[in-house]
């Protein structure tokens, strides 16, 4: 079943290629390149080494916002899932605060920390911030009443309870967080990018686009494509490690 | 010895016309007994005021003579759902109540798996829970329980989801368990059969009171095979009457 839902996944991405070769023919390189070019660039922009000083700007917002983001979020969603007086407190700027697109805060935080890395990496981790704060918050609620009367009758500390069952409980909802927060730290470091900024994948599509470049444009969206991919596939790879290779494998 | 008493106890739920109306109980050292009753009759709500786990609304809970007045320490407590933890292995589940109290020692290990072997699962040790069968977890579950040397266990219907061999066995090793190391245990069940064969003495819940009380029969002579007498079906029989009369309460 699963190999041929591969086989069917890799059959839709050929044909995807070959609708993108058959329409580039029909229109001007400005709008759709051929994806030869492309591939042409990327690859020269690989070997003579150009595109790297753009990955590992992008790449060094995402994980230093990400990391900045999680710390805060999982710190923050662990207090107001525990408090039931701070989260009746926050809830109402929490609901605000995420009826206010981060991004559109992207010009203000260029305003305050400059055309530098910081406001990257500002924005990054306050998109980041909010899903796993509010994915923690309700995996610190979501615990099976047994087992915290089981804790109760061991007397554990509020801290034993947080780090023995609480924690390690609500691990699952928490990288569910984790999982939409990558996603976001990229879209967070492209779009802060696109603002301003000398260097970086986002400045390299807007210098594209200046230079009306396509073909650079779509090399350029392929190397954030695979980014993305590679992000998801650390959580994939960081929930494996964490959940199923300490559960064990399941009994049928 | 008295291990447990309840006196006058009482329980009002906010908002709830359900009570626990002035219910009196003792239970002695080694005894084991058995609250029997139909869904919403009040027994788990018992247990949780006898183990301290609520505070009754009147009346006082004493055990071995002190006033209850939080979760009660050093006894055990088996629920019905195993409430293991997935991500520690079946030592460290095991283990838990100990860790969570100080340093473990070599000697506390030796007494886990001494237990794991008196329950005849100690080749799961090292086992993560979400690989072992219903009746396995239900055994790791009885062993966390003792792992504390406790005198007092309470049980909440801890076998009411395991087919009725695995059952029997756990209830076998439950009175070893009892006769052994002389641990006084208050079960709940639904299941007339089960509390006729754990229990010294029987009460009946009915809409928070206790409608029916029966002592058990001598089975000193009958004690290894007593599920196959005739006395033990008379005696599940007599039970059964008192429980469908609590339909008509």
């Amino acid at each position: 079943m699963r190999k041929k839902a591969a086989i069917t996944s890799i059959m839709v991405g050929l044909l995807l290629f070959v609708v993108w070769k058959y329409s580039a023919r029909r229109v001007s390189d400005l709008i759709l390149p051929q994806p030869a070019d492309v591939f042409t660039v990327l690859m020269e922009g690989f070997i003579d080494g150009y595109f790297y000083p753009h990955i590992m700007t992008t790449l060094t917002e995402i994980f230093i916002g990400l990391l900045i983001g999680t710390v805060l979020g999982i710190g923050a969603g662990i207090i107001i899932g525990e408090s039931a007086f701070l989260r009746n407190v926050f809830s109402p700027y929490i609901v605000i605060s995420q009826a206010i697109p981060k991004i559109a805060l992207a010009p203000l935080f260029m305003l305050w920390f400059g055309y530098g890395m910081t406001s990257k990496v500002v924005i990054t981790a306050l998109v980041c911030f909010f899903p796993l704060l509010e994915a923690t918050a309700s995996a610190m609620r979501q615990v099976n009443n047994e087992q915290l009367a089981l804790f109760k009758l061991m007397h554990a500390s509020r801290l034993q309870t947080l780090w023995h069952l609480k924690i390690p409980g609500g691990l699952p909802s928490i990288l569910q967080g984790l999982r939409v927060a990558v996603i976001l730290a990229l879209v967070g470091a492209i779009v802060g990018e696109f603002i301003g900024a000398n260097q970086g994948l986002g400045a390299l599509i807007t210098a594209s686009q200046s230079m009306m470049d396509t073909t650079l444009m779509f090399a350029v969206l392929i190397i954030l494509a695979l980014i993305g991919f590679l992000l998801y596939g650390l959580v994939n790879l960081l929930e494996w490690k964490l959940l199923h290779l300490k559960k064990g494998e399941e009994k049928h | 010895m008295v291990e447990l008493e309840l006196r006058n106890v009482s329980y009002q739920y906010e908002k709830d016309t359900f009570s626990v109306q002035e219910l009196n109980w003792k239970l002695h050292r080694g005894e084991i007994h058995c609250w029997l009753g139909r869904s919403g009759s009040g027994k788990t709500t018992l247990l949780q005021l006898a183990a301290g786990l609520k505070q009754p609304t009147g009346g006082k809970v004493l055990h071995q003579d002190v006033p209850v007045e939080e979760p009660l320490s050093d006894i055990g407590f088996v629920f019905q759902d195993a409430t293991l933890l997935q991500w520690k292995k079946v030592i460290d589940n095991i283990l838990l109540p100990i860790q969570l109290k100080r340093k473990i020692t070599e000697e506390d290990i030796a007494y886990a798996k001494a237990l794991l072997e008196m329950l005849q699962i100690q080749h799961l040790f090292d086992r993560y829970p979400s690989t072992l069968s219903g009746g396995q977890k239900s055994r790791v579950a009885i062993a966390r329980a003792l792992v504390t040397r406790p005198t007092l266990l309470f049980c909440d219907e801890p076998f009411a989801a395991l087919d009725l061999l695995t059952k029997e066995e756990l209830q076998n090793e439950l009175l070893y368990l009892n006769q052994s190391k002389n641990i006084a245990m208050l079960f709940v069940t639904h299941d007339v059969s089960e509390a006729a064969f754990l229990a010294d003495q029987i009460g009946v819940m009915e809409k928070g009171a206790f409608i029916y009380r029966q002592q058990a029969p001598d089975w000193s002579n009958v004690n290894s095979h007593r599920r196959d007498t005739p006395l033990f079906r008379d005696y599940c029989m007599g039970i059964r009457q008192s429980l469908e009369e609590t339909a008509h309460a």
